[in-house]
């Protein structure tokens, strides 16, 4: 791909909080690049460093190493021509709550030094069916309008890239949907490039053409969601037991590749549960068995089977039985 | 610039007035200095107004070195402000836009002066109702409007300055407890300063408070005009400006 092709390309970005004995290292050695006119996706748990590189890629943290540039401009020597071209949509949503809809178009507008911002504001307004409303305060919409409007700012300007800090955390099931839609929808109408991040498998899955899997501060995969998907071999047998179960007696069933601990469960990964499945149930004894999954492969047993964690996971889980019989002892 | 100067001003004017808050704490509180601590002397004896206020009307002395103190408070909203931005993310979404920090700074200092400009007619009035009579010249309202201008930028900066950095809503208030006490108490906005200890007369010489009141009295009272004063608030409200300028360029964080 040549550098015209490219929106955003970020080569060995580090960042660092604080000092380098003590501080925290939420960035470490990222590179990736993003295609224009693509939907790419940042996708990995909470703290994982998303958000640190939006920060970087708009201008509002300084890197502490490396170099990225967005729109062809390089982050730090060209930040205004940067920030002239790129539209951001927070993950909280951020409206100057005493004005009305038109009046915060009216301020992005300044901000943004456009001149006959006008139509395509009341474009804007009527794309995202906000026109009725647009004169009220925007204190009195609901989450779901309040996005809207969001978006509607980060694209007032035209920008060529709209960062989208997990633009549907804290939505309900039904806004959320109204949210792909729009991000599908937006990418499509307006030809953008969006980068957005997000710790959701499955809005990584149905939004994005691009996928970085990013944990620890570290990008550990990219590609498209089949490639990714590609990547884990076989399918993903979860059991969930009473008693440890044997380790190798269960590693010598035919078409089992893998067996390992994970919380209380055991992660036994398989060429195809369909065979392997009658044979493990009749290893372990029925009793023992409390619940069993059979995971085919997604973008979940891609994180899984790259970190030994499922992603909405940041610690091993407790085995809340286990907890509560702790209180009742130490109660008792 | 200038298209991000004047949106985010005007953003400032008129969440001023559409906050009932700031605007009436922004008119109540110098009423209630003129009110209260201006009638506190009401029965006092004639020397001791006399002697203190140098003439017999102690709420026109009062008036103009409460109009001067006010500006501070205006430096401290100035600042809660951009706090309150910071809290809320809104400096987030103006500085993912091309628009400079100072540029952010230059509006919040000025679109504090002029709240704190907003109290000068309403003092005028409520000083007429208690018995102030005023005979200035077209060009004394101006420079004494120009005055408080030029002392509630210097203020506004100083705050902003200090509080670059920090996204408490605690900071402006600490600020406040060390630059307000000191400035007010050791200026003559209050009473004159022939009292002082000579340590306090230091810092009222050189205090603006002092140089403000003392040429709002001016007007008021008739008396001498000290022009000079106009200048050196001038370059009190210029070089903070630049400090402020400098500063935020460099420290205004929101991450």
């Amino acid at each position: 791909m040549n550098a015209a092709g490219i929106a955003i390309d970020v080569r060995n970005v580090s960042k660092r909080y604080g000092t380098e004995t003590k501080g925290v290292l939420a960035l470490d050695h990222v590179s990736l690049s993003v295609p224009k006119g693509s939907v790419f996706g940042l996708l990995g748990p909470n703290g994982a460093g998303k958000t640190t590189l939006i920060k970087v890629l708009t201008g509002i943290s300084d890197l502490t190493s490396g170099n990225a540039t967005v729109a062809g401009f390089d982050v730090r020597r060209e930040s205004m021509k940067v920030r002239a071209r790129i539209g951001w949509v927070a993950a909280e949503v951020i409206l100057d709550d005493d004005f009305t809809a038109r009046e915060n178009l009216w301020l992005q507008a300044k901000l943004q030094s456009l001149k006959d911002w006008e139509p395509r504001a009341e474009l804007l307004l009527q794309y995202f069916s906000l026109a009725d409303r647009a004169d009220d305060k925007v204190s009195s919409y609901s989450t779901g309008m309040r996005k809207k409007l969001e978006i509607a700012l980060a694209l007032l300007h035209q920008p060529e890239v709209i960062f989208m800090d997990e633009p549907t955390i804290g939505l309900d099931v039904s806004t959320r949907r109204m949210l792909w839609d729009i991000v599908t929808g937006v990418h499509r109408e307006f030809g953008v490039t969006v980068l957005l991040t997000t710790h959701y498998i499955e809005e990584a899955d149905a939004l994005c053409g691009r996928i970085a899997i990013i944990d620890h501060g570290r990008v550990i995969a990219e590609g498209t969601p089949s490639e990714l998907k590609a990547r884990v071999k076989g399918d993903v047998i979860a059991l969930e037991t009473v008693e440890p179960i044997d380790v190798g007696a269960v590693g010598s069933i035919p078409g089992v590749e893998e067996v390992r601990p994970q919380g209380n469960e055991w992660m036994i990964r398989v060429a195809s549960a369909e065979t392997v499945l009658p044979l493990l149930l009749a290893s372990v004894r029925t009793e023992n068995v409390r619940r069993v999954s059979v995971e085919k492969p997604s973008l979940e047993t891609v994180f899984l089977d790259l970190t030994g964690r499922r992603i909405g996971q940041e610690e091993p889980m407790r085995d809340i039985r286990q907890f509560y019989a702790q209180m009742r002892r130490a109660r008792a | 610039m200038r298209s991000q100067f004047y949106g985010l001003y005007l953003r400032e004017i008129l969440r001023t007035f559409r906050n009932p808050f700031v605007l009436l704490v922004t008119i109540v509180q110098p009423f209630m200095w003129l009110a209260f601590f201006g009638s506190s002397f009401a029965n006092a004896p004639p020397s001791v107004i006399q002697a203190f206020a140098e003439g017999n009307n102690y709420l026109a002395f009062l008036l103009p070195g409460t109009l001067s103190t006010s500006m501070l408070s205006v430096g401290m909203f100035g600042s809660m402000s951009a706090i309150q931005d910071k809290r809320f993310g809104f400096m987030k979404r103006i500085l993912i836009t091309p628009t400079s920090k100072g540029v952010v700074f230059l509006t919040k200092a000025l679109g504090s002066a002029t709240r704190g400009l907003i109290q000068f007619p309403i003092m005028i009035v409520a000083a007429t109702i208690f018995g102030v009579s005023f005979h200035l010249t077209a060009l004394e309202w101006a420079a004494w409007v120009a005055a408080l201008f030029f002392l509630a930028i210097g203020f506004s900066s100083l705050f902003f300055a200090i509080t670059a950095s920090s996204t408490d809503w605690q900071t402006p208030g600490v600020v406040s407890n060390f630059i307000t006490m000191p400035l007010m108490f050791a200026s003559t906005a209050l009473f004159g300063g022939q009292y002082f200890p000579a340590w306090m007369k230091a810092i009222s010489a050189v205090n603006p408070i002092t140089f403000s009141a003392l040429l709002g009295r001016a007007f008021v009272l008739e008396t001498p005009v000290p022009w000079i004063n106009l200048g050196y608030l001038a370059a009190f409200a210029g070089v903070l400006l630049a400090i402020g300028w400098v500063v935020s360029a460099r420290y205004l964080k929101v991450d």
